[in-house]
């Protein structure tokens, strides 16, 4: 997955959305790589949409430049920037069976009919519909849907392949069994791609680097790994992934303190009120804590303990902090309940510590522990 | 809703009174158009088949019905004509005044139509439109341009622009999106349009009232001006026939593109 040292074949340089006074996009810039998959994430509003409407040409740029190639498309309207498009709900012509749905871009480039037949036939193969030619849309199931918009993006052999939320109206089992063949697909043909979710596992999971946006901004670009390990600030490591979070302290000696106890983390806070990290997977229950450089460990009170089958969340008060530690359950493993005393330790790089964010800017969920 | 008890029954009979107040009076005119009596009485002294003979032979009316088919038909091309560029701007584009436009569009049919007769009249003495063709067609655009507007807007609001997003990015100009893509998913819409605007014009007696002439008249106009001098069951027989065309309009209709969904209700 060197993507990235491949050449830049899509670019954005500065783009910015306005509507009136709200900017959806600011300043956005990113380079893709030839045949990367790029994901766009963030919630609902962060400006992804935006962004990706922007590059197919479905809404004009305020600001900015798209480039394409070394080519500058940002002026040129929808049906000459070669991108294929799959929308969030397919947006498949109903009147026109899948042949023609996936003829249609090749008619429009002009293409001779046995070559379009040719192209037709090749692409309903790719993603397994040759049955299905003679269905109209609505004869489909939304797996089926989705594939023929898909391939109907694809038949054109467009430079850019863009895809709006493509799998967030198809039920769980479908989502992951087609993200994966999104993805061969993708990688057998080389192709690069932009993606738009909110779906963070989603993204992890197939994308070769990952744009978290938040409220027009871009908070982070990276690989799924570096956006999950190395998050670059408090908001990513919130979306992507689950979290604990916990007020700290530096002091001006550089220590890191959770209520009293002394930790050792990663990250650039300076001295005063900073926010602390850590994903409760990464966190073990253990009387023998591994003790030196590179560990940190405490001891707290069960305050619940909530089994679910192949993971076991236990809820740690710690001073005035609560940890969420998750094990995975093994038969005759012995656990704390609830009023037992336990001792916890974790690495010093899964501390994640970041300055503490104005009050009212981000507020911090109840639970201490953000959402999957 | 009420599902069962005597409440059910009451219910049932409200509903079957309204039905009879609203289509008691259309009913009505299916005896009495069998009637044999020279003027219009109820009950009727006998019965035969005399005022349909006699209909075939009204020179007048055959004129008249002829006038009002064309009439119709004109008015419904154009309408179209003129609705369809009109829907597809102010549903697809954004530019300052659209809701001005829109309901300037439609407020012909917020008028009293006595007023708008009125207003015709006085406009159409000083241009020479009166009891001509041009002037009936023009007059009817005004009515029926509304209601064609109304109708093929609320089609193109259900159609998903994603759909055209989709063709554009597939490499079709915006005029093959629309002769492509917008145009064979209104195909509904447009005809449920055309049979409202034909339907409109072909009954509109007040406005046309107005514009007729000694010469150019149509069906609903010659039937009101034949009431006014006669009171025989001959008026009943057309409305028979009247009634029967426009129902059988409206079920064929029904049956080939689901009239109520592409007038915008849920479909039935």
């Amino acid at each position: 997955m060197a993507a990235e040292a491949a050449p830049p074949h899509l670019e954005l340089h500065g783009l910015e959305k306005r509507f009136g006074a709200t900017r959806a996009v600011q300043a956005l810039s990113l380079s893709v790589g030839k045949g990367e998959l790029i994901g766009l994430l963030g919630p609902s509003g962060c400006g992804k949409t935006t962004t990706l409407r922007m590059i197919g040409g479905l809404m004009p740029a305020t600001d900015g430049r798209i480039i394409v190639a070394g080519r500058d498309v940002t002026a040129l309207p929808p049906h000459r920037r070669d991108m294929g498009i799959v929308f969030q709900n397919y947006a498949l012509f109903p009147h026109m069976d899948v042949a023609q749905n996936l003829s249609f871009g090749l008619e429009m480039r002009k293409i001779p009919a046995d070559e379009r037949q040719q192209r037709v036939q090749r692409a309903l193969a790719m993603v397994r519909l040759e049955a299905f030619a003679a269905r109209k849309p609505r004869e489909l199931s939304g797996g089926q849907q989705q594939r023929v918009a898909l391939a109907r993006a694809l038949v054109i052999e467009p430079s850019i392949l863009l895809l709006d939320e493509p799998l967030s109206n198809l039920d769980a089992n479908l989502r992951e069994e087609m993200r994966n063949e999104i993805r061969d697909i993708q990688q057998r043909l080389g192709i690069t791609a932009v993606f738009v979710t909110h779906d963070q596992a989603e993204a992890l999971a197939i994308c070769d680097r990952i744009a978290v946006m938040r409220a027009g901004v871009l908070e982070q670009l990276g690989t799924p790994f570096e956006i999950y390990e190395r998050p670059a600030n408090e908001f990513v490591a919130g979306f992507v992934g689950r979290v604990n979070r916990a007020a700290g302290h530096r002091g001006a000696d550089g220590r890191l303190l959770l209520g009293d106890v002394v930790l050792q983390g990663t990250g650039h806070a300076g001295a005063g009120p900073v926010t602390i990290m850590i994903r409760p997977h990464r966190i073990r229950l253990t009387d023998t804590p591994p003790e030196g450089i590179g560990w940190n460990s405490a001891t707290g009170t069960v305050t619940r303990r909530t089994f679910v089958g192949d993971l076991l969340s236990i809820e740690v008060a710690l001073g005035p902090a609560s940890l969420l530690v998750e094990q995975h359950t093994f038969a005759g493993a012995v656990v704390a309940g609830p009023g037992d005393a336990v001792r916890l330790a974790w690495r010093a790089e899964d501390t994640l510590v970041f300055p503490a964010s104005p009050a009212g800017v981000f507020p911090a969920p109840p639970a201490g522990v953000f959402p999957a | 809703m009420i599902r069962s008890g005597p409440g059910r029954y009451l219910f049932l009979a409200l509903v079957a009174l309204l039905f009879l107040f609203l289509l008691g009076p259309v009913l009505l005119v299916f005896p009495i158009s069998f009637s044999a009596d020279s003027f219009i009485a109820w009950p009727p002294s006998g019965w035969s088949m005399k005022w349909y003979a006699a209909m075939l032979e009204q020179p007048t009316l055959g004129v008249a019905l002829r006038n009002s088919l064309i009439l119709g038909s004109i008015v419904t091309v154009l309408a179209l004509a003129i609705a369809l560029p009109a829907a597809v701007a102010l549903s697809r584009g954004t530019f300052p005044g659209r809701d001005a436009i829109m309901a300037g569009l439609t407020a012909p049919l917020l008028l009293p139509t006595i007023v708008l007769g009125l207003a015709l009249l006085i406009i159409f003495v000083g241009q020479g439109l009166i009891g001509s063709w041009p002037g009936l067609i023009l007059a009817h655009l005004l009515i029926t341009v509304p209601y064609a507007l109304r109708v093929l807007v609320t089609t193109l609001g259900t159609l998903p622009a994603s759909v055209e997003e989709a063709a554009s990015s597939l490499g079709a100009p915006a005029l093959q999106v629309f002769f492509r893509i917008t145009l064979p998913l209104m195909t509904p819409g447009l005809i449920a349009a055309a049979a409202i605007v034909f339907l409109v014009s072909f009954d509109e007696v007040v406005i046309t009232l107005f514009i007729v002439g000694p010469h150019l008249t149509t069906l609903p106009v010659a039937l009101f001006r034949y009431v006014e001098s006669r009171t025989d069951p001959l008026v009943a027989a057309v409305s028979v026939m009247m009634v029967l065309f426009t129902l059988t309009l409206v079920v064929v209709l029904e049956r080939a593109v689901g009239l109520r969904r592409a007038i915008g209700g849920k479909a039935g």
